[in-house]
């Protein structure tokens, strides 16, 4: 560039902000509506299907365009989300189903030369969907105890343990109202799709191992042992309601221990005004979180994260969708009225192995499979 | 991924010889492929499995609720899932019975953009009542308690002689075998290939009488039958219900659920063009809503997927004892080893004569090129999951019929059987004498001379009487004929003579069913009619590649 050039340059920015300035101060009304219609273009954002209803709900769309900050959002597979991280055609945000795959996206973003902020607006705890006839075979067996009405505790060491030495249903005491010779085995959706299949495998991790993972030998040894409590399973769900709608409209048949998300059964509970009868829910013991993580990548989206994080209507909204948020005590209020017994303070909650040891996990499981 | 990547081989292989989804035989003979048919304006094009016919009143109802126009296509399972994952289905939308082989495969996976399951409809075990009796399964108590292993035992030991879809070719045919493997191992979980006991299959198809490929054939065929060879029908409960509630039946049907191995179809609706995501989302809410929910259970006899609409249909669905799912094995090496071992060793082998139109108009308009490629496809190489079932099978007996002014000789050919592996199920290698049985077959086909008029009914005749003598000396086997003409029948017998000749053969030459294959400017009333006095079906090759159509019968052989 020639100095001239640098010269004209100069003058056409100074002249631009020069002139914004200008409009800014002297409010011109038509100016003033043109600056609207820019701050309400639509956020782009691609989602993961547990928070779709979430963004579709008709009062959550009033309150982002009320804040001008509405939104156009796709879903797809949270682990699709990182390749979707490109320069000049990268959406304003991404809303993935957990840790793992909000960390792709901004480690995808950060080799990519775009900054990302994350935020976690809300979370839920990983629980098994069972049945009521199940869980007392599991309490005559030593693994479950009841902690109140239809809620039971399963103590997940335990648990595991008896996976792995595959006893079938029919060899556990008392269990004449299952008596069937399929294994013990928690379904779960697809490991090499789901994040909430990866929260099973970090949780069972921890049981195996008495800790969190925090080594690359370890996370390689106990994914190898772990692998088959998805690969004896057979044809998993690859979509996460899958696993959840099997269970509620196949039943006990086709799934005696569901592994879901919290928010799947609250938020069904709440749309239904209840649920089925002989639903229960097992609380693994400890358990694991699922934070669901907001990654933004430009500065309206920023706002939107911590609009979604403070907003105290916005969090209501997302509790009518089964989320737990900061509040417990709004949490509890909330669910009571459908039934649906929840334990409301968790006592015991392990963190995840790092990020790089789940993909390594994850890893291994997925080679296993294809064997 | 063996199948993914034999599969995907086997696309490259077609696209170097441009034009798929054909086999990739004789390049010069292959007809261009006829112009696809124009869609509708905004119409969304659904594959669909054949077992889904009944459901297509919705197509109006969708349109009027959301706007959006559903066009229906329907296929077998296997050809469709083979469709899909070889993108080469042409359609928005996929809607199986069971996606699970699709959804198996990482090349299926992405494919599919969005599912939903929409309806369910567990596999069940339909006995005339008068059997259900003799086997004291009527009690439901009993009832409750038969496994797959039982259905077996009652087959080999000759009580019960089903009808089923083809196993190489549908789900219901496939999970039914599944089952009677999963029942036979003992094994808890994890079924592969090497756990399959050979003679528990065995036993099982003992009992197969009415083979076919669609749930509307079999159920004509099967209220035809019931009571003269067969007693029973294994397929989805809705098709069981809706033949006990049709007043067509002899006597009802019992329903067995297999204990510890119902397997239930779930009809997923699948999203393939991520285009049309819009119209798809508006379809899945409408048909997950309780106006067609309801419709489907009381139309249709499905399953809602919707908990409260099921609880408002509970009394037209058979109340359930706790039904345990049957867990499919994603195992690809399980799956193509069973299909291959049903079709090779295990299955009733295969008799059939072949009528074929040698007149002097089929030289006309590449006829003849097409008859070869046809001929040379089912004595081919095709692995694929469609190939396998058009393939010539081990120890199955083939008679060519050639007919013009008069029926030539018949030619007779025999595919040698294999050799079958102590344990397990595994695809097998052709062997060096099956190699040359194919190349024989093929080089017939070069062989064949177009002249002289069609004495159609003549050479049927001819080719029931054959079929009839053999089936006396060999009664193990399948007997069929598969007739082809490209016009009308001028010499010989009339059809009023072949009628009344039909009519004194002996009832065993007269079970033989015909597959009436339309070509050319054959006579469509006329082959309707044979088509009704001999049973069996017509088949219509002129929009369809010939090729295609003889596939398409195999899977009813």
């Amino acid at each position: 560039m020639n100095k001239t050039a640098r010269l004209l340059v100069t003058l056409a920015l100074l002249g631009g902000f020069g002139g914004a300035l200008w409009f800014s101060l002297r409010g011109h009304p038509a100016q003033q509506a043109a600056a609207e219609t820019v701050a309400a273009t639509e956020l782009s954002g691609l989602i993961a299907v547990d928070v779709e209803d979430f963004f579709k709900n008709p009062r959550v769309v009033q309150v982002l365009a009320a804040h001008r900050l509405p939104v156009q959002v796709t879903r797809i597979g949270s682990r699709d989300m990182a390749a979707r991280v490109l320069p000049g055609a990268t959406p304003d945000f991404f809303f993935p189903s957990g840790v793992v795959a909000a960390t792709q996206v901004t480690e995808a973003g950060r080799k990519a030369g775009i900054p990302t902020a994350s935020y976690s607006p809300f979370h839920t705890p990983l629980v098994i969907a069972s049945w009521e006839p199940i869980a007392k075979i599991l309490v005559d067996n030593g693994i479950a105890r009841p902690l109140q009405p239809q809620v039971y505790g399963v103590d997940m060491d335990k648990l595991t343990q008896l996976m792995l030495a595959r006893k079938r249903w029919k060899d556990l005491k008392h269990s004449a109202a299952y008596d069937v010779s399929r294994s013990v085995l928690v379904s779960t959706t697809d490991v090499r799709r789901s994040n909430s299949a990866a929260m099973f495998l970090a949780l069972a991790s921890n049981a195996v191992n008495g800790e969190t993972v925090s080594d690359r030998d370890t996370a390689r040894r106990t994914a190898l042992r772990l692998a088959e409590l998805f690969k004896r399973q057979g044809y998993q769900e690859n979509y996460v309601n899958g696993n959840f709608e099997d269970y509620v409209s196949q039943g006990i048949g086709k799934t005696p221990l569901a592994w879901i998300y919290e928010n799947q059964i609250v938020g069904h509970a709440l749309a239904k005004g209840g649920i089925g009868g002989g639903m229960v829910l097992l609380y693994p013991q400890p358990t694991i979180t699922n934070k669901l993580v907001f990654v933004a990548t430009s500065e309206r989206a920023k706002t939107l994260g911590a609009l979604l994080s403070n907003d105290a209507e916005l969090q209501g909204i997302a509790l009518q969708h089964g989320f737990r948020i900061a509040d417990a005590e709004r949490f509890a209020k909330a669910v009571q009225p459908t039934g649906l017994a929840v334990e409301t303070r968790l006592t015991q909650v392990v963190d995840p192995p790092s990020f790089e040891l789940m993909a390594e996990m994850i890893d291994v499981v997925t080679k296993e499979m294809g064997q | 991924m063996k199948l993914a990547l034999r599969v995907s081989l086997l696309a490259l292989v077609c696209m170097a010889l441009a034009g798929c989804d054909r086999p990739a035989v004789d390049k010069a003979a292959t007809p261009p492929p006829p112009p696809p048919a124009a869609p509708a304006a905004h119409a969304l094009q659904v594959l669909a499995t054949t077992d889904l016919r009944d459901i297509e009143p919705l197509q109006q109802m969708v349109l009027k609720a959301t706007g959006v126009n559903l066009q229906f296509r329907f296929g077998g399972t296997m050809e469709s899932t083979e469709a899909v994952l070889n993108g080469q289905s042409g359609a928005d939308l996929a809607w199986f019975a069971n996606a699970k082989y699709l959804l198996s495969d990482a090349q299926g996976q992405s494919r599919v953009k969005l599912q939903e399951k929409i309806m369910l409809s567990p596999i069940a075990l339909g006995l005339s009542e008068s059997t259900a009796r003799e086997l004291g399964w009527d009690r439901p108590d009993r009832a409750a308690k038969v496994t797959w292993k039982d259905i077996a035992a009652a087959a080999k030991a000759g009580k019960l002689s089903y009808a089923l879809s083809n196993p190489a070719t549908s789900n219901q045919g496939f999970m039914a075998l599944l089952g009677v493997v999963a029942s036979a191992s003992q094994k808890a979980d994890g079924l592969v290939a090497a756990d399959v006991d050979r003679s528990a299959i065995a036993a099982f198809l003992k009992g197969y009488r009415l083979p076919g490929d669609n749930s509307t054939y079999l159920s004509e065929k099967f209220i035809e039958r019931q009571g003269v060879d067969v007693n029973a029908f294994i397929n989805y409960e809705s098709w069981l219900l809706g033949l006990n509630q049709s007043g067509k039946l002899r006597e009802k049907l019992v329903l067995v659920y297999p204990h510890e191995g119902v397997s239930t179809a779930d009809y997923p609706l699948l999203l393939l063009n991520d285009a049309r995501r819009d119209d798809y989302l508006k379809v899945v809410a409408y048909l997950k809503g309780e106006t067609a929910q309801t419709w489907l259970a009381r139309q249709t006899l499905r399953r809602p997927v919707v908990p409260e609409v099921a609880e408002k249909v509970a009394d037209i669905l058979p109340r359930d004892a706790m039904r345990i799912e049957l867990p499919f094995s994603p195992d690809r090496a399980l799956a193509d080893g069973l299909i291959d071992a049903y079709l090779n060793e295990f299955r009733r082998p295969i008799a059939s004569t072949f009528v074929l139109d040698t007149s002097g108009s089929m030289e006309r308009d590449g006829r003849q090129q097409q008859l070869i490629q046809a001929l040379d496809y089912i004595a081919g190489v095709d692995r694929s999951l469609t190939g396998r079932i058009a393939r010539l099978t081990n120890r199955e007996r083939l008679w060519m019929q050639p007919f013009s002014d008069n029926p030539y000789d018949l030619q007779r050919f025999e595919i040698p059987a294999g050799t079958a592996s102590a344990r397990g199920v595994q695809v097998l290698e052709d062997s060096a004498a099956k190699q040359k049985a194919l190349a024989q077959v093929r080089a017939f086909a070069a062989g064949l001379n177009m002249r002289g008029g069609t004495a159609l009914f003549d050479a049927v005749l001819k080719s029931l009487k054959n079929m009839a003598d053999e089936k006396q000396k060999n009664p193990g086997y399948q007997y069929s004929v598969v007739a082809f003409t490209d016009g009308e029948s001028n010499k010989g017998r009339s059809f009023d003579e072949f009628k009344r000749d039909y009519d004194q053969l002996p009832e065993d030459a007269r079970s033989i069913p015909v597959f009436m294959v339309l070509f050319g400017d054959a006579n469509e009333r006329q082959l309707r009619e044979l088509v009704k006095v001999t049973g069996g079906r017509l088949f219509d090759a002129r929009k369809t590649p010939l090729y295609s159509v003889f596939k398409d019968i195999r899977a009813y052989q």
